[in-house]
């Protein structure tokens, strides 16, 4: 009876959910550098959907031992050993299989899925076919990693995992500029917010002992100032994966990429996966005013915003994007006040109407002919007043957000610029000197 | 000193006027993408002959004339194009001196060809190199000869490539000078204002004050205090104070020059460059200032106003940009900062050297003493034999490939011994010219060898302004060149009368909550309800339509035509001439009984119908369904104005059965048995479906004959479908006729596809002639098919009308996928996977780019671009009436922008138009392949196949071997 305990099967399903799709994505890359045989594009997209259905299964069958079908399940930390183990330092592969990230993950995997189905036809013929799908498998497994991490470092490799598909995918035509400086937007945002979450790994280690998450829960025996900080840093790095204020001038941007990747990380999961870490990080936001307070601005701040922004953006994609940051920004607010059962809820529920909405949104056209007959409502603009300029002005500019950051931007830049016209200077200088002497 | 100073401010003013004038012309000429009507990219260069305007439209436009010539390098070794159309090219390029010795004892011929075949014009020298230490270069297939030409060239003379990079703006010369580009802030800026200010919407607020124009709109919103873009910071006070003066867009257009520094003559071109810089926009500007009706916003656009609001921004940017770095944001100023073109790599040189010498066979050692003189003369024909120029020899190589077997084919068809059947035909199917139409159309008449086909354009005569059920306003259904005289509704039958109030206006408020639902989601708190309320719902729907295309969707039709079916119809196509109907929108509803009849009539003697009639004739109009598509009505039918012609079809059927109709074709001299009944229906291209209209009014005598039909045709779209999936790379080869069918209506609902069809694709030919002359052969739905009698139209009256409509359209088709295919990117509109619907006008790329205008990169994948090639049966005498009398045709023709053959109808002598006069040209005398089946022939490969006749498609036939 207990020789086929749930545990057991957990302990197995977790890393086969994690592994599956960066596993395919590495076996297509090793059979085209390899040159054994061209996988072609119906090889290469079926191995990945292989993968992906893996992984969904593998979710999937966790999700229910979680929730106890097979029996009640005992722990929910699968401690693997260490990866890493330096002195006092190590890198612990701990994964934790409760209700949250199992849902988390099934969302993910499953999104995953569908937008890898929806690809396979999407994409056909495209030159960087393959660059997708293997994009597609980095993506996932990142996905997975975050959703079932027990400890910050192995997280955080999910995370980055995330963080740089995203920003491949929104430079995936990279033969243009614009796809090009919009992904340097994004992979520039991530950077600088990821310093937070290190800063707030770091801190965690050092101050509580362990990057477990339950270590966490102890965050109340810390000074108050000390967990504010982590939290905080914490916080950064939810603000830079979620695209909130001031950091969401990359999420439009992000509309360079392919619809179905567009569709996934903007409407499905990598917007969502900053409110994932900031649930993950619910005993640190639970014990400091000072994060929830922030939290709630933020959130509620970009909310309005991007719901501001949505009603003036012209195109189907943008305006999407904006709508979805609209609830990402509410789901920010009511998870810093504790709601976290409904955020879970919405977090979900969202996803998939997003999802739905960005793969129909080329049909955009075709919906407005269709439903012409319920009159056209095309607002009046008579005789505005400056207010309602400016309003409009303000949603349409985005509030300039942008532009202000690269003014602060601005004399780190122009810093770097000096340094590395030093730097040049000094080489020549030096090459004279060689040529002087040989 | 007072009329000096006016007349200068004249002479500024006509350069503006004049610049924009020309802009207009030259910009694309796109309406909102709704409907999607094919015409000539280059219509303004259409008065020019057909390579010169190529080559300077493109100039101006920043794009590419011909193919990149590696991309012709490809299809010659494909053997799309063969050593000997290149050689006909050659001869017909008319190089003077072709025979003349060149050093090397090279012929410029010789010289000219190895130009053509041979990649040795490079301008990648880092490649060239790699490719020697590699050993992949092709010149690493001699290396001695490589030693000696970079030895020769290095002691010079050197060749110097003519500096193409186009000077025109302030940006030509501050991105050469490897400054930041100041276009991109402009761009961004402008894409956001231009979209609110167009938008029809999309957004649920527009551009505040849109109605007093754009100029007044943007400077009202920065003069309200909106933030310009940071390097364009200053624009503020420049609106502000247009705003203020109420300045006019001229005023603003001048003001911005001068502080630009551009000079008194350098404005037009300056000016028209400008406009160019973002055609997208400024084209849909251009594009609704002259067609208003197609502007669904309320502020008139104006391409002036759009160049003012572009210049105060652009003018700031310039000025920030010019000054960090350091360098004179006058124009005049600014050119001599121009840098010197990059010194050219002496590989470059060698290696076109190595291609001559390989061409001439000449050793290493003749190389190496080739003198100064001689080097120089050969960098010289190198400049005669541009890239351009080679291009032009490619298309025309490429043209002359085409040409060579189908006009064998035609006249090896016209030597067969078809026996001809007096018997009457089972049933006559009217379809229209459209080349898609070609493969179903021959399927029919191998299915039932006594069913004869036409080919009409797609709007059956029936020029009107359709108002469908639930449709609001009245669209064109007839060729963008005819304005239509009247206007037809689709009204609900008297006893469908209540159920289609009902459900009218259960329609109309499920489309308003719809509507809402869709608004709501983009809202804050309407996001958050709606999401929980319909996101499982969502997500349902998702995996139905990505995994299910097919089934998902063929579910919903039923449910909805079992629940809430379509009320029964008619149209209200014939008006009762007692003078007291009112228009509505100011148009006649419905033709009097003697226009019908003489529409009725004019489409029956145009194809050559007027006797022999069988006791069915189906009319078929075309359309295309796709879904996730905003490229959708492109696939529509072309001679209904980029709409679906089963209105028209519909129509002209049930004018043609009207007995008061009937009468009147009598006097007329057309006698239509009392038991032939005509039935209209559309023929979707997308997934083949055949649809009926106004079965209800079917005759019980007439219901075996359509029954017999439509068994024929059911077989006959599975076939056509079998025959146009073999070119989806993700159908599998070998379907069964009845999978293939069901492959194509899954591609037609597949939310992911960006191929439902290839659309016009294939094109390359349009036959002008009796059916007769051409049934039979294989023409792999490449050839427009125009049913024309020569021998019932005595004043070429007929022809001139067929011509004055196929050639527009044809040419229009042709030349927009030619365009779209050699130049994808500027010409077209790159890649669909990227592409954003924005202000339901277009598309563009991300959330602030340009408008995107032409052909989407997966509609012309296939395409092999050149020009139409024409043939008509008919004299060249005709054909030169017909030119006289009408000038469109004229122009197209004798600017070469079509290939025209004609055909004599008697003797079946070829004339070829070329260089403004008809001359001989004699087919190859080849065997054609004779096949049993059209899938013998096709059925095996997804490539292009040459004509060949199927035999059962013939309907009396002689016996013949397995050639002709």
């Amino acid at each position: 009876m207990t020789d086929f305990a749930p545990d057991t099967l957990i302990r197995i399903a977790l890393p086969i959910a994690i592994a599956a799709p960066i596993v395919s994505s590495v076996v297509v890359g090793l059979t085209i550098v390899g040159r054994a045989k061209d996988p072609g594009e119906r090889g290469v997209a079926s191995l990945l959907e292989a993968g992906l259905a893996i992984s969904f299964l593998a979710s999937a069958m966790s999700a229910l031992l979680v929730a106890g079908a097979f029996g009640p399940a005992t722990s929910v930390v699968h401690d693997y050993g260490a990866w890493l183990a330096l002195g006092r330092y190590e890198i612990p592969i701990v994964l934790l299989a409760d209700g949250p990230g199992t849902g988390f993950s099934m969302l993910a995997a499953g999104l995953t899925l569908l937008v890898a189905r929806f690809s396979r036809t999407y994409m056909l013929k495209e030159p960087g076919f393959n660059r997708f799908f293997v994009l597609l498998g980095w993506f996932a497994s990142g996905a997975q990693l975050v959703a079932f991490a027990g400890a910050l470092d192995i997280f955080f490799a999910g995370w980055e995992l995330i963080g740089i598909s995203s920003a491949l995918f929104i430079g995936f035509f990279y033969e243009r500029d614009e796809p090009v400086r919009s992904s340097m937007r994004a992979f520039a945002t991530y950077r600088l917010c990821d310093a937070g979450f290190l800063m707030a790994m770091v801190s965690t280690h050092e101050l509580l002992g362990s990057t477990h998450l339950s270590a966490l829960d102890d965050s109340a025996r810390l000074p108050l100032w000390q967990s504010t900080a982590i939290g905080l840093c914490f916080l950064l790095s939810v603000m830079g994966k979620s695209a909130q204020l001031p950091f969401s001038g990359w999420l439009p941007r992000a509309m360079e990429g392919p619809t179905p990747s567009s569709a996934l990380f903007y409407g499905g999961v990598s917007l969502h996966a900053g409110l994932f870490l900031m649930l993950r990080i619910s005993p640190v936001v639970a014990v400091s005013p000072i994060v929830q307070t922030v939290g709630v601005l933020v959130g509620v701040s970009t909310a309005i915003y991007a719901s501001a922004v949505a009603r003036t953006h012209t195109d189907a994609k943008g305006a999407l994007a904006h709508a979805t940051l609209s609830q990402v920004g509410l789901i920010l607010a009511e998870i810093s006040l504790g709601l976290t059962n409904l955020a879970l809820i919405h977090i979900a529920c969202h996803a998939m109407l997003r999802v739905w909405q960005y793969l129909r949104a080329p049909s955009a056209l075709h919906d407005a002919h269709r439903t012409a007959d319920a009159g056209r409502a095309v607002p009046p603009s008579a005789n505005p007043s400056a207010a309602e300029r400016r309003t409009y002005a303000a949603a349409l500019h985005r509030l300039r957000v942008d532009d202000r950051i690269d003014a602060l931007a601005e004399p780190v830049l122009g810093l770097a610029r000096w340094i590395d016209g030093v730097d040049r200077r000094f080489r020549r200088l030096l090459r004279r000197d060689g040529q002087a002497s040989g | 000193m007072e009329s000096d100073h006016a007349t200068t401010r004249g002479v500024e003013a006509d350069a503006i006027d004049r610049a924009i004038a020309r802009a207009h012309g030259i910009l694309p000429d796109q309406g909102p993408i709704g409907v999607f009507i094919h015409h000539n990219t280059l219509h303004a260069f259409q008065h020019l002959p057909f390579h010169q305007g190529v080559e300077e439209g493109a100039r101006q436009l920043g794009a590419l004339p011909y193919l990149p010539l590696e991309r012709y390098r490809q299809a010659h070794q494909a053997g799309r194009i063969t050593a000997r159309d290149i050689d006909e090219a050659l001869d017909e390029a008319v190089i003077p001196g072709a025979d003349e010795r060149l050093p090397l004892g090279l012929s410029r011929r010789a010289l000219w060809r190895m130009l053509l075949v041979s990649p040795v014009d490079v301008d990648d020298a880092e490649g060239l190199r790699y490719g020697l230490r590699r050993g992949s270069s092709l010149v690493a297939s001699d290396l001695p000869l490589w030693e000696a030409a970079l030895a020769r060239v290095s002691r010079g003379p050197r060749y110097t490539p003519v500096d193409e990079r186009p000077v025109r703006r302030h940006r030509d010369v501050l991105i050469a000078c490897m400054t930041v580009d100041p276009d991109v802030p402009v761009t961004h800026e402008l894409a956001v204002l231009c979209a609110g200010f167009l938008d029809q919407g999309q957004a649920q607020v527009c551009l505040p004050g849109r109605a007093q124009g754009f100029l007044a709109a943007v400077s009202g919103l920065y003069a309200a205090g909106a933030q310009a873009p940071r390097p364009c910071r200053g624009a503020e006070q420049d609106f502000h104070r247009i705003a203020i003066e109420q300045t006019s867009a001229k005023a603003v257009i001048a003001a911005a020059l001068d502080a630009l520094g551009v000079d008194r003559e350098q404005r037009e071109d300056y000016l028209l460059a400008t406009a160019l810089a973002l055609p997208g926009w400024a084209g849909m500007f251009s594009r609704l200032e002259c067609y208003p009706a197609e502007n669904h916003a309320e502020g008139a656009a104006s391409l002036a106003e759009f160049l003012a609001v572009r210049l105060v921004l652009e003018r700031h940017a310039i000025e920030s940009v010019a000054s960090n770095a350091s360098l004179p944001s006058s124009w005049t100023a600014l050119l001599a900062h121009m840098p010197a073109i990059p010194e050219r790599a002496v590989e470059l040189d060698a290696c076109l050297l190595w291609g001559f010498a390989r061409a001439a066979a000449a050793t290493p050692a003749a190389l190496s003493e080739i003198p100064d003189g001689d080097l120089a003369r050969l960098w010289e024909e190198v400049h005669t034999c541009s890239r351009v120029r080679r291009g032009a020899i490619w298309l025309e190589a490429w043209e002359a490939g085409y040409r060579r077997p189908i006009l064998a084919a035609l006249a090896r068809r016209r030597r067969l011994p078809e026996l001809s059947s007096t018997e009457r035909p089972n049933a006559q199917l009217l379809f229209c010219i459209d080349e898609r139409e070609e493969s179903i159309r021959r399927s029919i008449e191998e299915l039932d060898p006594a069913i004869e086909t036409f080919g009409v354009a797609g709007f059956f005569g029936m020029a009107i302004d359709y108002v469908a059920l639930y449709e609001q306003e009245p669209a064109a259904h007839c060729p963008v060149v005819v304005v239509p005289g009247h206007e037809v509704h689709e009204s609900p039958l008297y006893t469908a009368q209540q159920w289609h109030n009902t459900r009218a206006a259960m329609r109309s408020r499920l489309h308003g909550l719809e509507r809402t639902v869709g608004e709501w989601s983009r809202t804050l708190t309407g996001g958050a309800g709606l999401s929980l309320l319909l996101g499982p719902f969502a997500g349902v729907a998702a995996i139905a339509r990505i995994l299910a295309p097919r089934s998902s969707v063929a579910l919903h039709q039923r449910l909805k035509s079992a629940f809430v079916p379509r009320p029964d119809t008619l149209l209200g196509g014939l008006r009762l001439d007692l003078g007291d109907d009112q228009p509505a929108y100011g148009k006649p509803m419905g033709f009097t009984l003697p226009e019908a009849i003489e529409r009725v009539a004019s489409v029956l003697r145009t194809i050559g119908l007027t006797s022999g009639l069988a006791p069915i004739v189906i009319v078929l109009g075309h359309g295309s369904s796709s879904l996730n598509n905003p490229h959708e009505s492109a696939h529509d039918c072309g001679a209904c104005g980029g709409r679906r012609g089963g209105a028209n079809a519909r129509l002209f059927a049930d004018l043609a059965n009207r007995p008061d109709v009937r009468d009147g074709l009598r006097a007329l001299g057309i006698a239509l048995p009392a038991d032939t009944w005509f039935v209209g229906a559309l023929h979707d291209t997308a997934d083949d479906a055949v649809h009926y209209f106004d079965l209800r009014a079917l005759p019980e005598s007439s219901v075996a004959a359509f029954e017999q039909t439509v068994v024929v045709v059911e077989e006959a779209r599975r076939q056509s479908a079998l025959e146009r999936t073999r070119r989806f790379i993700d159908a599998p080869l070998g379907l069964s006729p009845e999978r293939a069918l069901r492959h194509a209506e899954a591609r037609a609902t597949h939310l992911a596809q960006p191929r439902p069809e290839y659309g016009h694709c294939t094109n390359a030919a349009a036959i002008v002639g009796r059916r007769s002359l051409t049934r039979g052969l294989h023409l792999d739905r490449r050839a427009f098919l125009i049913s024309y009698d020569p021998t019932l139209d005595e004043d070429d009256r007929v022809l001139e009308r067929i011509l004055a409509a196929v050639g527009p359209v044809g040419a229009g088709i042709s030349l927009e996928y030619y365009f779209s295919s050699v130049d994808n990117e500027r010409f077209g509109c790159g890649t669909k996977l990227p592409h954003n619907v924005t202000g339901l006008i277009g598309i563009m790329n991300g959330h602030r780019g340009d408008l995107r205008t032409g052909l989407p990169l997966q509609m012309v994948e296939l395409h092999e671009p050149m020009r139409l090639l024409m043939v008509v049966d008919a004299s060249p005498a005709a054909l030169l009436r017909v030119a006289g009398r009408q000038a469109e045709v004229r122009e197209l023709v004798v600017n070469e922008w079509v290939q025209l053959v004609s055909v004599d109808p008697e003797t079946g002598a070829m004339h070829r138009f070329k260089a403004g006069r008809f001359v001989p040209c004699t087919p190859d005398d080849v065997a054609l392949p004779v096949v049993r089946h059209s899938s013998d022939w096709h059925g095996a490969t997804r490539e292009f196949v040459p004509p060949a006749l199927v035999l059962s498609g013939l309907r009396t036939v002689a016996p013949i071997g397995d050639s002709l």
